[in-house]
């Protein structure tokens, strides 16, 4: 750690550990509603739970990336981050929306109430206090980083990284908008929504990949900048009118369902230039770097994200097959890798790359850190797999054959068994991780003195 | 007679397109299809190689060449499926 | 891998754009003739409705004047800013003079009463050729930049714009005016 004030990035990975924890337990307990429906459901109802999980899910990555903005910018604009009392208010705001959000949504609170009550906007149900904090915390960490990155070295990957971060919190805006028209009130929230996953996180993503590429792998700056310009080019080119494929059956115009098709079909080309960069600068790389774990992880979440959001948002995305898969669990399984892929595995290729730096330590348990990688992402992938198959048999019984919502569901019991194993191995997995980032001192294997003789 | 290859290059697509505007008195039918997607074929190569520079560029020249060819027999193929 | 980009003529970054229009347009155009065959008789009656000879006409207009934006390039490489200007606001003429007989076009419809839901064609020629003249209106500000920029690699990103522009034009032509 060349900087004093990385340190910010310990607090932050921390707290979003914690909640990636409670996160996955919620998923789990959700997959097992799905095969046990009485299951919890007088104390904390199915939409609780889908809320905290993926609320919970959004806030983790956030303060992953933010996390990931206080522990690159030094190394990268050449100076301490502007102010660390601000840093740590900001997380102190972050975390007490959190708590805030919790508690309004398991005793559901101050119903109906304008500043305390929750919104029930799917994904933006937070109170509007809350929001008010999210958007003065985001302020803060927006001064912050533009400070440090206007008064040091401007580089390709933070002028990325800051037009990501502010695209975010700007779009983040939109969540206080929400017109009576059901139609425009759709509309206006995929505003954050699309364009957060589809738009600015991709920025962060491919800035934070690239950060990533040029520590493990050695290649030149200007290799590694020429490709972030053709990945950023490409990610908004068809992600900002990709909004499309969402419009498709809200009411709006019908002309969207070409518009969202063609470009939304596009989307994979982004996420395969970052994986096709990913592999390049590791083949092309000379830098044999000690840490082999973040290079599994960044290397894991370029394919994963390809495959996750690229190919399986594909699946869906033209209007034509979305008429029929629409909300189906072709959708979860969709969700479920693009999300891992992309972003959980981002956020866990960083942490594992700065933790021995925050800690002072070697790469500390590399072993149990691969193994978490593996364990976690079959548990997912296979998830994947089950839930596709899930909603291509309820295609064809609910949307072609007709037959009645939950009866679909009763035959889909089997996959749902899969999924809650599958789920398990994730929720095994991500202890496993937090278990290997914190805890061991020492390396396992004894790090080799010499090559062995042939 | 200039030998300029851009005056050139301008000079066939003029020509190309006053031979498009032609068409609207052909029939419609195959022979209108195959013919208008020909003549877009070649103005398409034309501003590739001449007004875009991809003369001086072999490999990107064929590399357009054959997915723009692609594309039109492509369109060819579902126009003469009407 | 480096060597074929540096073979590229101009600004890569610009070829990126060019590219995915490319695939944007190549795709709609793709659409448009797929789902002709599902109604070969209504799309044919509904594209009776267009006017072919204007259309000839604004394909004229259009390579014409990206002949002198080419020739602007070259005035530019050697140093002749002038006549680069002169031709670059020549070009930037032609591509208003494209738009103006275009929003006759779009008028001529309206007055029919004709809009983008009267019929699936209608719902592709408006999306295609509204993206298109949506592109040549940025195409002209990206000329008059370029214009006043004193840099002929701009010039040459400018003009590549405008090329893609045009290639985009005549493929659009024969398959949304010509083909039924």
């Amino acid at each position: 750690m060349k900087y004093q004030t990385q340190k910010i990035a310990l607090a932050y990975f921390a707290v979003a550990l914690a909640l990636f924890a409670v996160q996955v337990l919620i998923g789990l307990v959700m997959g097992f509603v799905y095969v046990v429906p009485t299951f919890l459901s007088d104390l904390v109802p199915f939409n609780i739970l889908r809320m905290l999980h993926s609320n919970s899910l959004i806030v983790w990555l956030l303060l992953g990336f933010f996390g990931a903005a206080y522990y690159l910018l030094p190394e990268e604009s050449e100076r301490e981050i502007h102010s660390e009392k601000l840093a740590y208010l900001q997380l102190g705001i972050l975390v007490l929306g959190t708590l805030g959000v919790v508690v309004t949504y398991l005793f559901n609170l101050f119903e109906g109430n304008f500043l305390l009550g929750k919104e029930g906007r799917e994904f933006l149900e937070q109170p509007r206090w809350v929001k008010a904090g999210i958007v003065v915390a985001a302020l803060i960490f927006l001064f912050n980083v533009s400070m440090t990155v206007l008064k040091g070295r401007k580089t390709a990957i933070t002028n990325i990284l800051l037009l990501g971060l502010w695209g975010l919190a700007l779009l983040f805006l939109f969540a206080f908008y929400n017109p009576s028209n059901l139609a425009l009130d759709k509309m206006y929230w995929w505003y954050v929504v699309h364009l957060w996953v589809e738009g600015t996180w991709e920025l962060v993503m491919a800035s934070i990949l690239a950060f990533l590429m040029l520590k493990l792998t050695g290649v030149d700056r200007e290799v590694v900048e020429k490709w972030l310009y053709v990945i950023v080019a490409a990610a908004l080119f068809s992600g900002i009118l990709g909004t499309g494929h969402h419009y498709y059956w809200i009411g709006t115009p019908g002309y969207w369902q070409w518009i969202g098709s063609i470009f939304s079909s596009l989307e994979v080309i982004p996420f395969f230039a970052m994986m096709a960069f990913a592999f390049v600068m590791v083949w092309k790389g000379r830098r044999d770097h000690p840490n082999k774990a973040a290079l599994l992880w960044a290397l894991g979440c370029a394919t994963l994200a390809f495959f996750g959001a690229g190919v399986w948002g594909f699946l869906h995305t033209l209007h034509g097959v979305n008429y029929y898969t629409h909300g189906t669990q072709i959708t979860a399984a969709h969700g479920h890798l693009a999300f891992y892929g992309a972003y959980v595995c981002l956020n866990l290729a960083i942490i594992t790359y700065a933790m021995p730096h925050l800690l002072g330590r070697d790469p500390y348990n590399q072993v149990l850190n691969m193994a978490s990688f593996w364990l976690m992402s079959s548990g997912v992938v296979f998830m994947t797999f089950v839930l596709t198959f899930a909603g291509t048999v309820q295609t064809h019984l609910q949307r072609v054959m007709g037959e009645e919502y939950m009866a679909v569901q009763d035959q889909l019991a089997v996959f749902f068994w899969m999924r809650f194993g599958a789920g398990i191995a994730v929720v095994l997995g991500a202890l496993l991780f937090i278990y290997a980032v914190f805890v061991p001192r020492r390396e396992v294997i004894e790090p080799g003195i010499s090559q062995p003789a042939e | 007679m200039t030998r300029d290859p851009l005056l050139l290059a301008w000079a066939g697509l003029v020509t190309l397109s006053l031979a498009g505007a032609g068409l609207s008195l052909v029939p419609a039918g195959p022979v209108l299809s195959l013919m208008a997607l020909s003549l877009a074929l070649l103005k398409g190569r034309i501003i590739l190689h001449r007004y875009l520079g991809l003369a001086h560029a072999p490999r990107w020249r064929r590399g357009f060449d054959m997915v723009l060819a692609g594309f039109c027999a492509g369109l060819a193929g579902l126009a003469l499926l009407i | 891998m480096s060597d074929l980009l540096d073979e590229l003529p101009g600004e890569p970054m610009m070829w990126v754009l060019i590219v995915s229009e490319l695939l944007v347009f190549g795709a709609g155009l793709a659409a448009l003739s797929a789902m002709r065959l599902t109604d070969p008789a209504g799309f044919a009656e509904a594209q009776a409705h267009l006017h072919r000879a204007g259309a000839a006409l604004n394909t004229v207009v259009l390579v014409t004047s990206g002949c002198l934006a080419a020739l602007a390039v070259r005035a530019a490489q050697s140093g002749r800013e002038g006549r680069k200007r002169v031709l670059l606001v020549g070009a930037m003429a032609l591509g208003v003079v494209f738009l103006v007989i275009k929003g006759q076009e779009y008028a001529a419809k309206s007055a029919q009463g004709i809009d983008w839901e009267t019929h699936p064609f209608f719902t592709f020629y408006y999306l295609l050729t509204g993206f298109h003249a949506a592109h040549v209106a940025a195409g002209i500000v990206l000329l008059g930049l370029v214009a006043v920029l004193r840099d002929p690699r701009a010039t040459e990103t400018g003009a590549a714009f405008w090329h893609m522009v045009d290639l985009v034009w005549v493929l659009l032509f024969p398959v949304v005016y010509l083909i039924r």
